[in-house]
């Protein structure tokens, strides 16, 4: 078997492992999730870095990102070719749609430094303490993009199929789909559609990545992905580098044409940070001069990296980090940015979230939601309870079980009950026994605490048509409420809940980092 | 099959609307139209109705000598029905808290209904909690089918989830509030339902038992029916009559129902109340459990007032078993 086909296997294999990971992000009747579902990230040095870097501390959870930095340091930047889960899917991408159909437009070789630009802005800010690696970094798009569009966009048109198919009520046809859509059910879908805010331009940008396959292969991982640029920057020095032997090599140009990353010029000559180690080159050279070890014959083709280049995107990395600074929410925070039990305080739970979408995946109501701009442009895309879509549930963890970089914390379950993520409210100019239309109790009895934070109080008051009446009517314990939010989840008003939950009162801004 | 009976229903359900309006007179009459069966007594008020009650440790004997007092499960599930047996699940909480049925007394159920010739058996509810979680920790999805696996029963008896798809958009004819709703398949189309709830304090409905659990077949925003809920729950009754009540009071949350938390809400009863006729469970559960008259719970009020059971407390004949 050539190599080639060992890192065709080894692609399958992790992407495959990828998927399964995706698939068991999700509450499957064990309170702790049986396995470390967010490795992939863990395992990225970038995601490791930059947390790391703006977020001023060494985070354990990301150790396994020291094998990968180190494996790359030993033997090159195998990863990309090899491991990345976006890598292997842009190659099935390019075999399957863009293998005979593509390039009108010759990509200019000299893009593939804009990947160094990007590395060298993102740590430029990172050092000042912004984080915007969540944006770049493919780990998290990948994870980000299935978790928020793609899977549930899959899941509706499976489920929205097969209710059709059951809609007919035909009896041959149901008796074949029905079965068909418990073992998806069982096995692939999701418990209950998952909805998120956001959905389509996340799913876009993933898909944009996609698309550019059009215009080359891998067009992400040669221009843009600063992944890549980092793992190629601490590889340089590996041990399996492409050489030609080249007294036999006849210079025909097959493996500069085949190679995926442009990493081959002049035949002879490799960019040795761009050689993903595919072995493609190998398996097709009609000489069989090329070899991936030893160091005889290695010829290195330099990336035109300009020194001012790197300054400069170094500078506007820098640059960029006072405008979010300044924006108000710093002054006045939105109200209804309601972050996950188990949150850093505000800044460095920002400096350490990836955005990658896990904590939104795996939360049990649904409730946990991409941000736009209510955290300030730096809080894209980072984690908001929003009680009217899904509830924190009172005996759930997952969040901090999931959570790459402890930006939200991993809580024993009895700590997780105590933490005030905010305080419900209630609107007694639309609570139905406050303004006299009718009794309802629905707040009341869905709040969690064991002692309730909501209390029902016997009053007398006035119906609408203006007869004198007792009604129970509800108040909030501040005390006891620890802003889950299921009263606002469950409040029968359609629209607005007459009881909702805000950011006050919230317990991490005095919590400590683990 | 499912063809089969889907037709069925709707015909059914056609012949409902068409003798709405004759029920309309007949009252409370109307309820043999639902296509269950209903019990004799529940029937034919004034006989006497009668509601066993069994204490003891053993939660599933209780079950066993309180179905027995009745005439045995087999007066209520003939050999080839499907039976919904509908315990409360609604609530992400252990056995201990009280706020479900207990797992053994739905196992108890399900294998009478079993032993009666059942042909299938089927366990669910609509939760307020996370499905999954209250059914993993009620204790009741793994009772249900450690108790099918252990009969060879697995796809006999089943515990499953409630899917929105399987909501019916449904009529009530002669509802007082409930014109229509959408109600679960699965016990539309059953022929037998047994109501199996625990008896919780609840802050709106004063105490929660047999009439108020039917809510779990509901779907839609439940909600919205507490402006009103005496009538719904009285509406919900007509439309899908009850075969058998079996109310568990093995523990009873007293205080910070429905959904409690705190073990200090929690007593030990050891109790069990049976009835064909789920207004005569409730009166005299809500009596012996709570110590309340049915005057002091709305809903029950209500369900007597409408002739939906017994129309009056005297005619019960309760039965220690």
């Amino acid at each position: 078997m050539s190599m080639r086909t060992f890192r065709r296997i080894s692609q399958w294999a992790v992407f495959l492992v990828f998927v399964f990971l995706f698939l068991n992000t999700e509450y499957k009747d064990n309170d702790v999730l049986p396995y470390a579902v967010n490795v992939f990230l863990r395992l990225d040095p970038l995601v490791a870095a930059a947390a790391a870097i703006s977020g001023r501390a060494l985070i354990s959870l990301v150790w396994p990102a020291l094998v990968v930095a180190g494996l790359t340091i030993l033997l090159g930047r195998f990863f990309c070719g090899w491991a990345c889960p976006m890598g292997s899917l842009l190659d099935a991408v390019d075999a399957t749609l863009f293998a005979r159909w593509r390039r009108k437009f010759a990509v200019p070789p000299s893009w593939r430094r804009w990947k160094y630009l990007i590395l060298v802005f993102l740590a430029g800010s990172a050092l000042f303490t912004l984080q915007w690696v969540f944006l770049f970094d493919p780990i998290s798009i990948l994870i980000r993009s299935f978790a928020v569009s793609l899977f549930p966009v899959l899941n509706r048109i499976v489920h929205d199929t097969f209710g059709a198919l059951y809609g007919t009520h035909a009896g041959p046809v149901t008796r074949l789909s029905e079965p068909a859509y418990d073992f998806l059910r069982a096995h692939f879908l999701a418990f209950e559609q998952p909805m998120f805010r956001a959905s389509a331009p996340v799913g876009l940008l993933f898909l944009a990545i996609l698309a550019a396959e059009y215009y080359q292969k891998r067009f992400w991982c040669r221009n843009l992905c600063p992944l890549g640029a980092f793992l190629a920057l601490l590889g340089r020095f590996g041990l399996f580098r492409r050489r030609v032997m080249e007294d036999g090599c006849t210079r025909c140009d097959l493996c500069e044409k085949s190679c995926r990353m442009g990493a081959i010029r002049d035949d002879v000559e490799t960019f040795h940070g761009e050689c993903v180690g595919c072995m493609d080159c190998q398996a097709i050279c009609p000489e069989e001069v090329i070899r991936f070890s030893g160091k005889e014959g290695r010829r290195e083709a330099a990336v035109d990296l300009s020194r001012r280049g790197v300054l400069a995107s170094a500078a506007l990395g820098v640059a960029t980090v006072p405008f979010f600074r300044v924006e108000a929410h710093r002054k006045a925070a939105d109200p209804g940015v309601i972050r996950p039990p188990g949150a850093l305080a505000e800044d460095e739970f920002l400096s350490r979230c990836t955005r990658c979408g896990e904590c939104m995946r795996v939360c049990i109501a649904n409730g946990l939601q991409p941000t736009w701009f209510e955290a300030g442009l730096e809080g894209m895309w980072s984690p908001v309870l929003v009680p009217r879509i899904g509830y924190c549930e009172y005996n759930c963890t997952l969040c901090g079980q999931v959570c790459p970089t402890g930006a939200i914390r991993r809580l024993p379950l009895p700590e997780k009950k105590k933490v005030k993520i905010g305080l419900a409210e209630i609107d007694r100019s639309r609570c139905l026994p406050w303004k006299g239309q009718s009794d309802c109790i629905v707040c009341e009895e869905h709040c969690p605490t064991a002692n309730k934070a909501i209390l029902m109080k016997e009053e007398k008051g006035m119906t609408i048509a203006g007869e004198a009446r007792v009604f129970k009517r509800p108040y909030v314990d501040e005390e006891l409420c620890i802003g889950c939010g299921i009263c606002e989840t469950k409040c029968p008003l359609t629209d607005r809940g007459a009881v909702y939950v805000t950011s006050r009162g919230e317990s991490r801004a005095v919590a400590r980092v683990s | 099959m499912t063809r089969a009976r889907c037709l069925w229903s709707r015909r059914k359900f056609l012949r409902l609307m068409g003798g709405a309006a004759g029920m309309l007179a007949a009252g409370g009459a109307g309820l043999t139209e639902g296509g269950h069966a209903v019990p004799e007594a529940a029937a034919a008020p004034g006989a006497g109705v009668k509601v066993a009650v069994a204490s003891g440790a053993a939660p599933s004997e209780n079950v066993a000598r309180a179905v027995a007092a009745l005439g045995g499960i087999k007066a209520f599930v003939s050999r080839g029905d499907v039976v919904v047996l509908k315990p409360n699940i609604g609530w992400d909480r252990t056995p201990e808290q009280a706020a479900n049925t207990n797992p053994e007394v739905v196992v108890a159920l399900a294998e009478m209904c079993l032993s009666a010739g059942a042909k299938e058996v089927r366990v669910f509810d609509r939760t307020c909690n996370d499905p999954r979680r209250c059914y993993v920790n009620s204790g009741i999805q793994a009772a249900v089918e450690a108790f099918a696996k252990k009969r060879g029963a697995s796809g006999v008896v089943r515990v499953y989830h409630v899917e929105d798809r399987k909501f019916r958009r449904t009529a009530i004819p002669g509802a007082f509030a409930l014109k229509e709703w959408d109600l679960y398949r699965d016990a539309l189309e059953a022929d037998k339902i047994v109501n199996v709830p625990v008896a919780k304090h609840h802050t709106l409905a004063t105490a929660t038992l047999g009439l108020k659990n039917m809510m779990g077949i509901m779907g839609g925003n439940r909600g919205q029916i507490h402006y009103n809920l005496s009538d719904c729950l009285v509406d919900i009754h007509r439309r899908l009559p009850t075969s058998l009540t079996v109310i568990d009071a093995t523990r009873v949350l007293l205080r910070n129902g429905p959904s409690g938390g705190n073990l200090a809400d929690v007593r030990a009863l050891g109790k069990v109340f049976a009835s064909p006729d789920v207004v005569a469970a409730d009166v005299v559960a809500a009596e012996r459990v709570f110590g309340w008259k049915p005057s002091d719970v709305a809903h029950i009020r209500k369900a007597l007032d409408a002739k939906l059971g017994v129309s009056s407390p005297a005619q019960i004949r309760v039965v220690e078993a």
